[in-house]
């Protein structure tokens, strides 16, 4: 048998699989029980509460303290049993720590700033990286909905991401921003750090030009909390929306068996995508854009 | 004219289907037509990349490390857009 044969054989058959899924349970109508964004719902562990302030543990706290102790963790197992011969996890690390040492850091930094924010640099890129890696891991989290073995109620298995959550990512935004701006007052004074966010080339502007463009830059200043927050909370969240949709959620809310044997392939294929590239290229982004954000406020020219 | 407003009045006497329809197409339309402006910019980073390689193959590595800066930042656009779809639909 040839390879188009089979291959259209398999494509065939699956297509029946659809069809014999959809002939047996037909459309079932709108699933109303089903909540998606109850996926993403947080419950309080154990309830913690100062005045009006609500400091519970839940599901997301859970997941910041599991990525603080990986990156911790395996930092410093790493750094305590280092060999002349490399094994495969050190050879991992050691690359992992090249791209923040040169890329990230060395690149977008001069030299002095280079020293001083590379550990901050290194951490928030294995901190996000561990934070989104974990997220596609299952973890017996979800309190909703739980199953009883044996007399014990077992959370079931469900994946979840802190930073699906805006709460962090915009915590380490505000952390990025706050520590930029500040650098930028210390290597340039007060007035001289604001007067640098104008463009340079602008000296022979009259004074309301000026103030029209430095009106602009504050407002670029401000928007980066929104998008160096929201980048990577979308990411995730959208990502975790997909698998969920992808993997069986689409076909429950519609009622339609056929629809998940068609959609079921698909969440394979953005799983590899997501935990391949985009876990990745996330905390690579927002280590680089801080890298990037530090280094705009203290370089002398513009 | 009158035959047409009429049943539009009387529908918004209950507006909830209205609504729901609005929040169906802001998240619809919304999430699609942001898609399509970060498509092109993604498909046009990757055109360059490949047309620069292609001009100049040492460069490959450093070109490697933009590209996916300029990915990522496009990319991120889709998102603000599928975000404020998903408030528009689950919180307003």
């Amino acid at each position: 048998m040839s390879t188009r044969s089979r291959v259209l054989l398999g494509a065939v058959g699956y297509l029946l699989v659809a069809i014999l899924l959809g002939v047996l349970f037909g459309n079932q109508g709108k699933n109303e029980q089903f909540k998606p964004q109850d996926e993403f719902k947080l419950d309080p562990w154990i309830s913690l509460k100062i005045g009006s302030i609500d400091l519970s543990v839940n599901r997301a706290v859970f997941y910041l303290l599991l990525a603080s102790g990986l990156t911790i963790g395996t930092m410093v197992w790493i750094s305590r049993h280092m060999q002349q011969k490399p094994n495969r996890v050190q050879t991992a690390v050691e690359v992992a720590y090249d791209l923040t040492r040169r890329n990230i850091t060395g690149g977008n930094l001069e030299q002095s700033m280079a020293v001083k924010w590379f550990p901050f640099l290194a951490t928030l890129f294995f901190y996000i990286w561990f934070s989104n890696v974990i997220g596609f891991v299952p973890l017996p989290t979800n309190t909703e909905n739980e199953i009883h073995i044996f007399g014990l109620a077992v959370p079931t298995f469900a994946i979840y991401a802190a930073t699906a959550n805006i709460s962090i990512p915009l915590a380490l935004t505000l952390v990025v921003w706050i520590s930029y701006n500040v650098e930028g007052i210390r290597a340039k004074g007060f007035v001289g750090y604001f007067k640098s966010w104008l463009p340079p080339g602008l000296e022979d502007m009259n004074p309301i030009g000026k103030a029209l463009i430095f009106v602009i830059e504050v407002i670029s200043h401000l928007v980066r909390l929104i998008s160096l927050s929201v980048r990577l909370f979308a990411n995730i969240l959208a990502g975790h929306l997909l698998l969920l949709f992808m993997g069986g959620g689409l076909a429950v809310l519609l009622g339609l068996a056929a629809l998940g044997a068609l959609t079921f392939p698909m969440a394979f294929a953005f799983f590899v995508f997501e935990l391949g590239l985009v876990a990745t290229l996330q905390a690579f982004i927002f280590a680089t854009l801080t890298a990037i954000y530090l280094g705009g406020a203290t370089a002398e020219s513009h | 004219m009158a035959d047409l407003l009429i049943p539009l009045a009387q529908a918004s006497t209950d507006l909830t289907p209205i609504t729901d329809a609005g929040k169906a197409i802001a998240l619809g339309v919304g999430a699609g037509l942001g898609s399509i402006g970060a498509g092109i910019g993604i498909g046009i980073i990757f055109g360059k990349e490949i047309e620069s390689v292609a001009r100049q193959p040492e460069m490959k590595d450093e070109l490697q490390a933009i590209r996916w800066l300029g990915f990522a930042l496009t990319e991120a656009v889709a998102f603000y857009t599928f975000i404020f779809g998903l408030i528009a639909f689950f919180l307003a």
